[in-house]
């Protein structure tokens, strides 16, 4: 029984070696522990004690094979882990993020309902991530076993430029630039009309003026009730802006401010996508629903435009709050 | 004891195993011999270190060694091979060096 864990022990150490060195490390281990064993019992130890002293003290017998064979004990070691560890994050920002946005529109556009569209999402987000974690990481693992060259070594090239605040002079003049063209647009939109047409041929030598009419993009209903919100919701925009500027940065407050505005925004333009309010029916019937445009041309454009207001909304919450939490570990 | 003395005083310990080692296989030893050896000089170390390392020296070279089957427990002796006496006469000399360089840290009337 005694003699057992001995040979047990040896055997646990041996199986994972080389069979080359398999007999060699046995039969020292077999006399290292002997004699371990033997100076323990004269000691006036009992041997089966003795024994399991020894083998103790010689710990996880995968430990020391490892030891024997030179093999490390980790999964990634240093040389490797900055480049699995940068590789992983940029791969976790693109892959997931294009997978959903992908399966969203395949299953928008063959008019799946929202729940079944934001389940898939979901599943296919998360077994993005587990797949580029998993494969990412099973790539580094072999790199480190084989002691392979990554082949990427830092430079001062790599140091990160200085991070944007979005708080600086151009970014208000950009924002409120921007946040003036849009409501100027929506007014002459309303008001003017933006598409030109052209009951016969056009001169291209007389102004255009008096040849053509034009028709607003926008439904015509809109105005007066969505426009002005929408109005509101520009001015709310630009005095946000001017906030930020204002207090040199983000804050908390602000980001939760430009998140209701994200989220407002985007569920309103969304209701009026899918409730086919948004766009001026003239002019629908102009383009989308001639004879000769197939009939789920405007469905699927429709699901494409929900998918690029609902990814400028994203987009447009998170770029808050990452700058408020540059904000706050600056201010640290 | 306190953990981060541990660590420090085991940095400062790791690689003086092998120039001990180098040293005392001038004259063959063995496994559990070698480990008692090391410790009666003040070089405690776990067998579970030791056993890999000697094979490690082996490999690199700088041990030979040879079954002895004369005595009833057949035992695997190390030597340090050539190559292995001039590693130890270069870490040797680096400890020394090292030794200096630690002294002129606290004398006072040091010319740097």
């Amino acid at each position: 029984m005694a003699a057992a864990l001995t040979d047990r022990y040896i055997g646990a150490v041996t199986k994972s070696l080389p069979p080359a060195t398999q007999d060699d490390v046995r039969a020292e281990l077999e006399a290292s522990i002997g004699d371990a064993v033997e100076a323990r019992v004269e000691q006036g130890e009992s041997r089966e004690d003795a024994e399991r002293a020894v083998v103790t003290g010689l710990g996880d017998p995968a430990a020391l094979a490892a030891g024997y064979a030179d093999r490390p004990l980790h999964l990634i070691g240093p040389t490797h882990y900055l480049t699995w560890w940068r590789l992983l994050k940029l791969l976790l920002w693109i892959v997931p993020a294009c997978a959903m946005v992908g399966v969203a529109i395949a299953y928008g556009i063959a008019d799946k309902p929202i729940g079944e569209i934001i389940g898939q999402v979901a599943v296919v987000g998360i077994s993005t991530i587990v797949h580029v974690a998993f494969w990412t990481t099973l790539v580094f693992f072999i790199l480190e076993r084989t002691g392979a060259d990554a082949g990427t070594t830092w430079t001062v090239d790599d140091l990160p430029e200085p991070q944007e605040s979005g708080a600086g002079r151009g970014d208000l003049i950009a924002s409120l630039v921007f946040l003036g063209l849009a409501a100027g647009a929506l007014l002459w939109d309303r008001f003017v009309g933006f598409v030109l047409f052209a009951r016969d041929g056009v001169d291209v030598g007389v102004g255009l003026g008096s040849q053509t009419s034009s028709m607003p993009i926008l439904n015509p209903d809109l105005w007066p009730w969505w426009i002005t919100a929408t109005l509101a919701l520009i001015g709310v925009e630009a005095l946000l802006a001017i906030a930020v500027y204002a207090r040199r940065g983000w804050s908390a407050a602000l980001a939760v401010l430009n998140t209701v505005l994200a989220i407002v925004f985007a569920a309103g333009a969304v209701h009026l996508v899918v409730t086919g309010q948004l766009l001026n029916p003239d002019f629908l019937a102009v383009t989308l629903y001639r004879d000769d445009v197939p009939s789920d041309v405007g469905r699927i454009l429709s699901v494409l435009l929900v998918v690029v207001i609902v990814g400028i909304g994203i987009w447009d919450v998170i770029d808050g709050w990452l700058k408020t939490r540059r904000a706050q570990r600056g201010a640290r | 004891m306190d953990e981060t003395l541990e660590t420090h005083l085991q940095e400062l310990r790791r690689g003086t195993v092998v120039l001990a080692c180098l040293q005392l296989l001038r004259t063959p030893g063995y496994g559990y011999g070698l480990l008692e050896d090391l410790e009666r000089h003040g070089f405690a170390t776990d067998a579970n270190t030791l056993y890999p390392l000697l094979r490690r020296l082996e490999k690199q070279e700088y041990l030979t060694s040879e079954w002895n089957t004369d005595e009833a427990r057949p035992r695997k002796f190390y030597r340090t091979s050539p190559a292995g006496m001039r590693l130890a006469g270069t870490l040797t000399t680096e400890w020394a060096a090292l030794t200096g360089a630690i002294a002129t840290l606290t004398n006072t009337d040091q010319e740097v």
